[in-house]
């Protein structure tokens, strides 16, 4: 799945991967600043997801009655 | 006129006409003599204080477990046998009645049980990255409403497809389980859930339906069922992956809500930053101590080696230049004395006089004492005897 149609959940997993990194044996002080930088790009993009997101609502018109 | 038929006659204008009156009917009354024949029929009466109704039906129909004594509402067509025997062709029996009810429910779950439909392993979780749902509810219903608002205030970006159908009644089992079969052939769905807000017992009588809840155990996408009030358990809730209360719970389990979910993101953000902060903090103390070792080991290794052995050296040298200053001091002091003693003044100090001059008879010369310095004349010249 390309970066543009990544869904709200995927950003989020993507997020906790990012945050992860500061808390794993790969931390690296001098890599630090971008990653922070990256993550709080995607924080900023998460949040305008979470706030324009809307669900799609489509009433089936399959009969079921019979 | 009279109408003169053969029996056989009789009997199709009866059912016709029957069918033409009565093509669905519902039969309401106590269940006596049932039996099972050949495991393919079911015939049993329907009762009341004053009259008695028999009915039979394919035993694939039956979809509920039947006893003697519990009340039961039949739908059916009335028949007219070519024996001449009136007869009710059940095509669906539900219980009726809080008794019957609690009855029914119990010899299901009992039996069901024992087949491992409810088996707590089976059970499957809501998928964690759920945008495409599919929902089985009436859309008149209050509770599909409820269960709309809340994921639409709580979440977004999912596809809600809702199949319509009756959520109550007897024909709310097979409606229900076309649309299970619907979303499972369709397959673009990740969870199913099927709602149903509060009600009497005997309408959520219908998700006690034996076919239904086998169909919900069978489904290969996973279900979740939110149907009735906290209280409510139906045999369908046990069948299901996931029970919520209620619609609105269940809305609540599908869908994380928005504003916590941003707190978690910014929270976590401050704990990244914090991170930093800590580990250059770490770091920092950790070269200075690194620094501290490196030194400590040059110092150990190369400066006080050197500072030890030069300090030998000086040790030494210093030894040695003491030894040199002694000696010379020794030298010095040894020629000192030998030219104290030999030093005119402390000859003359002693009483001796130094005589200059030409020494010849009638010479004037210097003698020179200790205080004084004396003219003479010298008289006589001899030899001393020694």
């Amino acid at each position: 799945m390309t970066e543009k149609y990544k869904t709200l959940n995927q950003k989020i997993e993507e997020l906790d991967n990012q945050v992860e990194w500061f808390y794993s044996d790969d931390f690296k002080l001098d890599q630090a600043t971008e990653k922070y930088k990256k993550a709080t790009k995607l924080a900023k993009e998460i949040d305008v997801d979470l706030k324009n997101l809307k669900n799609e609502i489509e009433i089936l018109a399959e009969d079921f009655s019979k | 006129m009279e109408n003169n038929f053969t029996p056989t006659e009789l009997v199709a204008l009866v059912n016709q006409t029957l069918e033409y009156a009565y093509s669905a009917v519902l039969l309401t009354g106590e269940v006596a003599s049932f039996k099972v024949n050949q495991e393919k029929w079911v015939f049993f009466d329907i009762k009341d204080e004053e009259s008695s109704i028999s009915c039979f039906m394919p035993v694939w129909s039956l979809r509920m477990p039947l006893e003697d004594g519990m009340k039961v509402v039949v739908r059916g067509t009335p028949k007219l046998t070519r024996w001449g025997k009136f007869s009710f062709t059940a095509t669906a029996v539900q219980p009726v009645g809080e008794g019957s009810l609690k009855k029914a429910f119990e010899l299901l779950k009992k039996k069901l049980s024992g087949e491992g439909l409810f088996d707590i392993n089976k059970k499957r979780p809501i998928p964690a990255d759920l945008t495409r749902l599919g929902v089985i509810s009436s859309t008149q219903a209050a509770g599909y409403h409820d269960f709309i608002k809340i994921i639409n205030a709580r979440w977004g970006g999912m596809k809600v497809y809702t199949a319509h159908t009756q959520v109550q009644g007897m024909d709310a089992p097979d409606q229900i389980m076309r649309a299970l079969k619907y979303f499972n052939e369709r397959g673009d769905v990740q969870m199913i859930a099927i709602l149903r807000g509060g009600g009497s017992a005997d309408d959520l009588s219908c998700f006690n339906d034996e076919a239904l809840v086998r169909a919900i155990a069978a489904s290969k996408i996973p279900v979740i069922t939110g149907i009735g009030h906290e209280v409510d358990e139906t045999l369908c809730d046990l069948a299901a992956d996931v029970r919520a209360s209620t619609p609105s719970n269940a809305a609540e389990m599908l869908t994380p809500d928005r504003e916590e979910e941003m707190i978690k993101v910014y929270r976590a953000l401050k704990q990244c930053h914090q991170t930093i902060l800590q580990k250059a903090e770490w770091a920092q103390n950790e070269n200075a101590s690194k620094v501290k070792k490196v030194s400590q080991g040059l110092i150990s290794k190369y400066i006080e080696p050197m500072l030890k052995s030069n300090a030998d050296k000086m040790q030494y040298a210093l030894q040695k230049v003491q030894s040199e200053c002694e000696n010379a001091q020794n030298m010095i002091f040894n020629k000192l004395r030998l030219l104290e003693a030999l030093n005119p003044e402390k000859i003359l100090r002693q009483g001796y006089a130094i005589l200059t001059g030409k020494v010849s008879p009638g010479d004037v010369v210097k003698i020179t004492t200790f205080k004084q310095e004396i003219k003479a004349e010298v008289k006589e010249i001899y030899d001393r005897k020694i």
